[in-house]
C-alpha cells in the first residue's frame, strides 16, 4: 500500500466514523417514529451509509462495501415506505452499524473479517422475513461472539458484550419474555454491565481522541494574535533599548492584553459541544429500559453547550452512572406508574446549560422520587449517622445522604446499579473536576440531580495563602468565606472541644485546621497584634476553617502536574507557578481534612441555643456590613453577594464618567454609594473592596473601603425613615443604625440602560412570561424577593398577606405559581395553602413556602399543608431553581433572560 | 539488566559526566542528562518522601528535585556555591538531582568498567552499574533507574 493510499484510507476512516457517529441515535429515532416514517431522517442515515459504501468500494474495502450495501438496501426500503421499521429491524441495523464502525476502526484487517451474519440478517429484513432474522439472531449468538472476538483479538471487549445484551434486550422486547434463556442471558447481561461504565470510555477510534476539530475562524484568530504577540515583543524590546524606557508601561499593557486574548483563543480550540457525550445516552437508556421492562423517553437539551475537552472526557463515566441510576432506581415500572396516575412512559431529561460562568448538567426524572425516611433508616442502619442525627435532619439533607460513602440506595443490589459504590464515587469524581453535585427529590414526583462543572480544568481561580514561609494556592470553589479573628477576640471566638480548635461563627461551631500542623512545618509566631486568618472551606463532606498565616491576592492559576515522587501527598492537588516564577502547591481541601483526621460527624456544626431560638423568628437574615465612611454603616443581604474582591484603588478605570474594573478579561461596572444615595464620601484608601453581585446576568461591583462584618441579625426593618431609592430600609445593629442597600434599585439608579432592555423585554414577553403571586407582609422582603423573581424573568404580583392573596386569586387572578411567606397577619401562609388546596379550581396551583430559616418542624408542618416546596427566603439561587422546577411541572418554563445569553 | 548492559556494550566508547555526591565521585552517561542548572531556590513539599527536596519551576514545568545523598543513605546535602541540579528524563518525567559539585567529563571505553563491589564507602552497591578507575580517582557509574525508580519507594 503506497503512502498516498494510507493517507486516503486514514481520511476515509475519520470521515466515515463522523458519518456514522449520529447514525445510532438516528436509527433510534426511526424506531420510535415507527409507522410515521420521517423520510428526511431516513435519508440522512441513508446518505451517511451510502457515502461510506461508495468510498469503501473505491478503496477496495470489500467487506465494508458489502455490509454498507446491505444496510443501505434496508434503509432504502424504509425510505420508500416498503418496510415499516420496528424493533427487530432497527436492532439488526444497529448491530450492523456497530459492526461497520468496528470494521472502520480496524480498517486494515477489515477485508479478512466475516460479517456475513450481519449481511444475511439485513438481507432477510429486506426480504420481509423478520421472523427468520429473529431466529438468526438467537441462533447465531455464539457465532457472533466468535467472529467478533476473532476480529478484536483475544480480549473480549465491552462493545461485544454490549452488543450481546442488545440481542438479549431485543428479545425481551419482541417476545416479551424468553424464559428458556433467562439464566444464560442474565449472566451475560451482568458481565456487560460491569464493563459498560468503564469500557465505554475507550470507545470510539483513537483517531478521534487524538485529533480535534477546530473552526478555521478560531485558527485565524490565533494566527492574528500570534502576530500581535510578536509585535508586542518587538515593541517591548525596542522600548527596553531606549535609554529612558519611555512607553514601557504601554508596551507591557499591550503584551498583557494580547496574552489574555491568546489564552482565551487557545482555550476556545479545546471547547467541544457536550453533545458528544450525550450522544451515547439514548442507546444506553433504550437498552437498559428494555432490559428492565420499563418505558423511558429520554429528552436531551443543550447539546450545543461547549466545555473543555478534558471535562467532556472526565464527565462521561459519572453521567453514565447517574443516567443508569435514574432508569434503574428512579423510574417505576409502567404498571406502578399507571397505578399512581402517571403516564406509563417515564421521562428522563438530560439538560446542559451555562450558569454564572459554569456549566450545569441536570438529570431529571419523573419517577418515584427518593423517600427521605427510607434513606434515613438505611443510613442509621449502616451507621453513617446516629438516630438522633437522623431525627434532626431535614428531608433535603437526608436525600443528600445518598452521596455518603458506602451508601447504596437499591433495596436489593441489582446488576445494573447499586453495587454500593455508586453515588459517592460519582460525587468524588465530579468534585475532582472542581464541580459539585446536588440532588433534589420529591416523593412521587421525581428526582433531579444537578451537576455544576467548571468550563475548563486547566485554569482555576484561586486564593494565594501563606503558611510558614511558603505560599499555597487554595481553589476558590472550595472557599466559602474568609474570617479574621482579632487578637482580643481570640478567647471568645475560639473554643477547644475534644482535641479540636473550634471557631464560633454565627452561632455554630466550626472545626479549625491549622495548615502548618497538617504540613508539619513550623508556624511563624503570630505577633500579638496580628489577627488570625481563617479561610472557611468546604468540600462535599467537610466544612472547616483553615488557619493560615496570611492571605495574598486571588490569582487565576494554571494547574501543573506533579511528579510521581510527590503523588503520595494527599493534601496537594497539583502545583502552579506564581507571577514571580516561584512554585506554589495547590491545596486539596478534602485531602487536608483527611490528613487532619476530621470526621464527618465530629464536624457537624453544633447549634447553640440562641440559634434554635432564632429559628422561630421569621426575620432572621445574614447581612454583610460595610462602611462607606467610618461613621455610616450599610448592609447588603449576604445571599445577593456573589463574591468579594480586594483591589488596589488605582486599578479602577474611569471611562466616560463611569468607574470600571478590568477584571479577568472582563470589565466590571462599579457603583459607589455616595454617588447614588445620600451618603458621605469615603476617605481615600489604597485598597478597596468590591462587593460583586449579579444583576440580570450581568456582574456589577459595589466599591467600599471598609468591610465590617457578616452578621446574622434579627429585628424589624424600618422601611420609612430612610425612604429613598436605593435604600431598602434600616435596621439597628449594635445600637447603631445601619441602612440596608437595595442593590437592584442601586444598579437601576446607576445605569438605566441595563433596565431599558428590561422594559422592552417586558412588553414583548408579558404574554408568555410565567406569572407568580407573592404573598409577603414585610415590605423589605417583598421587594427583595420580588426583585430576584423579576430578575429571573417572572411577572410578579404581590399581596401583603394571605388574605389579600386569596382574595386576588378568588377574584380570578391567573397565575402559574404562588410563593408565600409563612408568618403573616390576617391569614398565614399555611392557612393560605390550605385554602388553595380546598378550592375547586385553585387546587392544583403549585405553592412554594418561604421562610427565613428552615427548621425541620416548620418544614414538616408546611408539607402537611401540601405545599409543593419549601425554601429559605434569601437563598436566591435555590428559590429560582425551585420556581423553575415547579413551573416545569405545570408545563410552563422559565425562559432564560435574553441579556444572560 | 546491568549484566546485559555490560555484555552488550563491551567495546563501546562512552562519555561520562562526573559529579560529586558526598565523598563519592559519580559518573552518569552524558546522554541521560538533559541540562545542568543552578536553580537552587527549591519550594519544599511538606510530607513528601525524605529524599525529595522540593519542586522548581523549570521554564513552566514543575520539576521534582531529589537529593541522591538521602537515597544512598548519606546525610542530606547542604546547598553551597558549587551545588547544581542535573535534570534527567526518567519514567516519562523530568527529575532534578541535586549534586554537590560538577566534575570532569570523561571519555572511556566501556570494557574498562569493572563490576561494582557490594559496598562502596558504605553505600549499597545496588545503586551502581560499575566502577571505573582513573589515575587518581574511582568513578562509580550510577544506575539511574535503580536510584529513581528503586524498590524502596516504588509505592510512592
Amino acid at each position: 500500500m503506497s503512502s498516498d493510499d494510507a493517507e486516503l484510507i486514514a481520511e476515509f476512516v475519520v470521515e466515515s466514523l463522523e458519518h456514522l457517529a449520529d447514525v445510532e441515535n438516528q436509527l433510534l429515532s426511526i424506531e420510535s417514529a415507527g409507522g410515521e416514517i420521517d423520510v428526511d431522517l431516513v435519508n440522512k442515515v441513508f446518505r451517511a451509509v451510502h457515502s461510506v459504501k461508495g468510498a469503501a468500494g473505491f478503496l477496495g474495502l470489500q467487506t465494508i462495501n458489502h455490509l454498507a450495501h446491505s444496510l443501505e438496501n434496508v434503509l432504502n426500503q424504509i425510505r420508500n415506505r416498503e418496510l415499516t421499521p420496528n424493533s427487530v429491524s432497527v436492532e439488526v441495523m444497529l448491530k450492523a452499524a456497530d459492526a461497520l464502525r468496528q470494521l472502520l476502526e480496524r480498517v486494515d484487517e477489515s477485508n479478512s473479517v466475516d460479517v456475513s451474519i450481519h449481511i444475511r440478517k439485513l438481507d432477510l429484513i429486506a426480504e420481509h422475513r423478520e421472523e427468520e432474522a429473529l431466529a438468526a439472531i438467537a441462533i447465531t449468538r455464539e457465532t457472533t461472539t466468535v467472529v467478533e472476538s476473532e476480529m478484536r483479538g483475544s480480549a473480549v471487549t465491552p462493545e461485544i458484550r454490549t452488543s450481546l445484551v442488545v440481542v438479549e434486550s431485543s428479545k425481551a422486547t419482541v417476545e416479551s419474555a424468553h424464559e428458556a434463556n433467562e439464566d444464560d442471558s442474565s449472566s451475560n447481561a451482568k458481565s456487560s454491565d460491569e464493563s459498560v461504565g468503564s469500557g465505554r470510555r475507550g470507545e470510539g477510534p483513537a483517531a478521534a481522541d487524538l485529533n480535534i476539530r477546530v473552526p478555521v475562524a478560531v485558527l485565524d484568530r490565533l494566527m492574528n494574535l500570534a502576530g500581535e504577540l510578536v509585535l508586542s515583543r518587538n515593541q517591548l524590546l525596542q522600548t527596553l533599548a531606549t535609554p529612558s524606557r519611555l512607553g514601557l508601561e504601554s508596551a507591557a499593557a499591550g503584551l498583557d492584553q494580547v496574552t489574555s486574548e491568546l489564552q482565551e483563543a487557545i482555550m476556545q480550540t479545546r471547547m467541544q459541544p457536550i453533545g458528544t457525550v450525550f450522544g451515547k445516552f439514548p442507546r444506553i437508556v433504550r437498552d437498559l429500559s428494555a432490559k428492565l421492562g420499563k418505558q423511558c423517553n429520554l429528552v436531551i437539551e443543550g447539546r450545543e453547550v461547549e466545555v473543555d475537552k478534558t471535562i467532556i472526557e472526565a464527565i462521561s463515566d459519572p453521567l453514565t452512572h447517574l443516567i443508569r441510576n435514574s432508569v434503574d432506581h428512579g423510574l417505576e415500572m409502567p404498571m406502578t406508574r399507571q397505578a399512581n396516575g402517571k403516564k406509563p412512559i417515564g421521562t428522563l431529561i438530560l439538560r446542559a446549560f451555562h450558569q454564572a460562568g459554569k456549566v450545569r448538567v441536570d438529570i431529571q426524572d419523573d419517577g418515584a422520587g427518593i423517600n427521605p425516611a427510607i434513606i434515613k433508616g438505611k443510613a442509621v442502619e449502616k451507621r453513617l449517622i446516629t438516630a438522633e442525627q437522623a431525627a434532626s435532619m431535614s428531608d433535603r439533607e437526608a436525600v443528600r445522604l445518598i452521596f455518603a460513602p458506602g451508601f447504596s440506595t437499591a433495596a436489593k443490589v441489582t446488576d445494573v446499579s447499586g453495587r454500593g459504590v455508586g453515588m459517592d464515587v460519582v460525587r468524588t469524581n465530579i468534585e475532582r473536576l472542581g464541580g459539585s453535585v446536588d440532588i433534589e427529590s420529591v416523593v412521587g414526583n421525581g428526582t433531579t440531580i444537578k451537576i455544576t462543572l467548571p468550563l475548563t480544568l486547566a485554569i482555576i481561580p484561586s486564593m494565594i495563602v501563606q503558611s510558614s514561609e511558603h505560599r499555597y494556592a487554595l481553589p476558590q470553589v472550595n472557599i466559602v468565606e474568609l474570617v479574621r479573628v482579632r487578637t482580643e477576640e481570640l478567647g471568645s471566638r475560639i473554643a477547644r472541644i475534644k482535641s479540636y480548635d473550634m471557631l464560633r461563627l454565627r452561632g455554630s461551631l466550626l472545626p479549625l485546621v491549622h495548615l502548618h500542623q497538617v504540613l508539619g512545618t513550623h508556624s511563624v509566631k503570630r505577633s500579638a497584634d496580628r489577627p488570625m486568618h481563617i479561610v472557611v472551606v468546604e468540600t462535599g463532606q467537610f466544612r472547616y476553617g483553615l488557619v493560615v498565616d496570611s492571605l495574598h491576592d486571588s490569582e487565576e492559576i494554571v494547574v501543573k502536574p506533579l511528579g510521581r515522587h510527590i503523588k503520595q501527598c494527599s493534601y496537594v492537588a497539583g502545583a502552579t507557578i506564581l507571577g514571580d516564577g516561584h512554585v506554589a502547591l495547590i491545596i486539596d481541601v478534602a485531602g487536608v481534612a483527611a490528613e487532619s483526621h476530621l470526621k464527618n460527624n465530629e464536624i457537624e456544626e453544633t447549634k447553640f441555643e440562641e440559634v434554635t431560638e432564632a429559628d422561630a423568628s421569621d426575620n432572621l437574615q445574614t447581612l454583610l456590613l460595610f462602611s462607606n465612611h467610618p461613621t455610616e454603616q450599610f448592609a447588603i443581604p449576604m445571599s445577593l453577594v456573589s463574591r468579594i474582591e480586594r483591589i488596589r484603588s488605582e486599578q479602577i478605570d474611569s471611562v466616560g464618567g463611569r468607574d470600571l474594573l478590568q477584571f479577568r478579561g472582563q470589565s466590571l461596572p462599579l457603583l459607589r454609594m455616595e454617588a447614588l444615595v445620600t451618603a458621605k464620601a469615603p476617605e481615600k484608601s489604597e485598597r478597596v473592596y468590591v462587593v460583586v453581585f449579579d444583576i440580570r446576568g450581568r456582574e456589577v461591583g459595589l466599591v467600599t473601603p471598609i468591610l465590617d462584618d457578616i452578621r446574622r441579625v434579627r429585628g424589624a426593618v424600618d422601611t420609612v425613615t430612610f425612604n429613598e431609592p436605593g435604600i431598602a430600609g434600616a435596621i439597628v445593629i449594635d445600637k447603631s443604625t445601619t441602612r440596608i442597600v437595595d442593590l437592584y434599585e442601586l444598579a437601576r439608579l446607576s445605569n438605566k440602560d441595563w433596565f431599558g432592555e428590561e422594559v422592552h423585554e417586558t412588553r414583548r414577553r408579558t404574554v408568555d412570561r410565567p406569572r407568580v403571586l407573592l404573598a409577603e407582609d414585610s415590605m423589605f422582603f417583598q421587594r427583595q424577593v420580588c426583585g430576584f423573581l423579576e430578575n429571573a424573568g417572572l411577572e410578579v404580583m404581590t399581596a401583603d398577606d394571605g388574605q389579600h392573596a386569596l382574595e386576588q386569586l378568588l377574584d380570578g387572578l391567573d397565575v402559574h405559581l404562588v410563593i408565600t411567606d409563612i408568618e403573616m397577619p390576617r391569614m398565614n401562609g399555611l392557612e393560605l395553602c390550605r385554602a388553595i388546596r380546598a378550592h375547586d379550581t385553585l387546587r392544583k396551583l403549585p405553592v412554594i413556602a418561604l421562610t427565613s430559616l428552615a427548621g425541620t418542624e416548620d418544614i414538616q408542618r408546611a408539607y402537611e399543608c401540601d405545599v409543593n416546596d419549601y425554601q429559605v427566603k434569601m437563598d436566591r439561587e435555590k428559590l429560582i431553581a425551585s420556581v423553575r422546577n415547579q413551573l416545569q411541572l405545570v408545563g410552563t418554563s422559565l425562559v432564560e433572560q435574553g441579556v444572560r445569553g | 539488566m546491568s549484566t546485559n548492559y555490560m555484555r552488550a556494550t563491551n567495546t563501546r566508547e562512552m562519555q561520562l559526566a562526573t559529579f560529586a555526591v558526598g565523598d563519592l565521585l559519580v559518573g552518569l552517561e552524558i546522554a541521560r542528562i538533559q541540562e545542568i542548572n543552578r536553580q537552587l531556590d527549591v519550594t519544599p513539599v511538606p510530607k513528601a518522601p525524605v529524599f525529595v527536596r522540593g519542586v522548581i519551576n523549570l521554564r513552566g514545568e514543575v520539576v521534582t528535585i531529589v537529593d541522591p545523598r538521602t537515597i544512598l543513605g548519606l546525610p542530606p546535602a547542604s546547598i553551597t556555591r558549587s551545588s547544581r541540579n542535573l535534570v534527567i528524563q526518567s519514567g516519562g518525567e523530568l527529575i532534578g538531582m541535586m549534586v554537590d559539585r560538577i566534575a570532569d567529563i570523561l571519555t572511556i571505553c566501556s570494557s574498562t568498567i569493572a563490576a561494582p563491589p557490594a559496598n562502596i564507602q558504605g553505600v549499597d552497591g545496588r545503586f551502581f552499574k560499575g566502577v571505573y578507575t582513573t589515575e587518581r580517582e574511582i568513578v562509580v557509574l550510577l544506575d539511574l533507574d535503580e536510584l529513581l525508580l528503586g524498590r524502596d519507594f516504588k509505592d510512592g
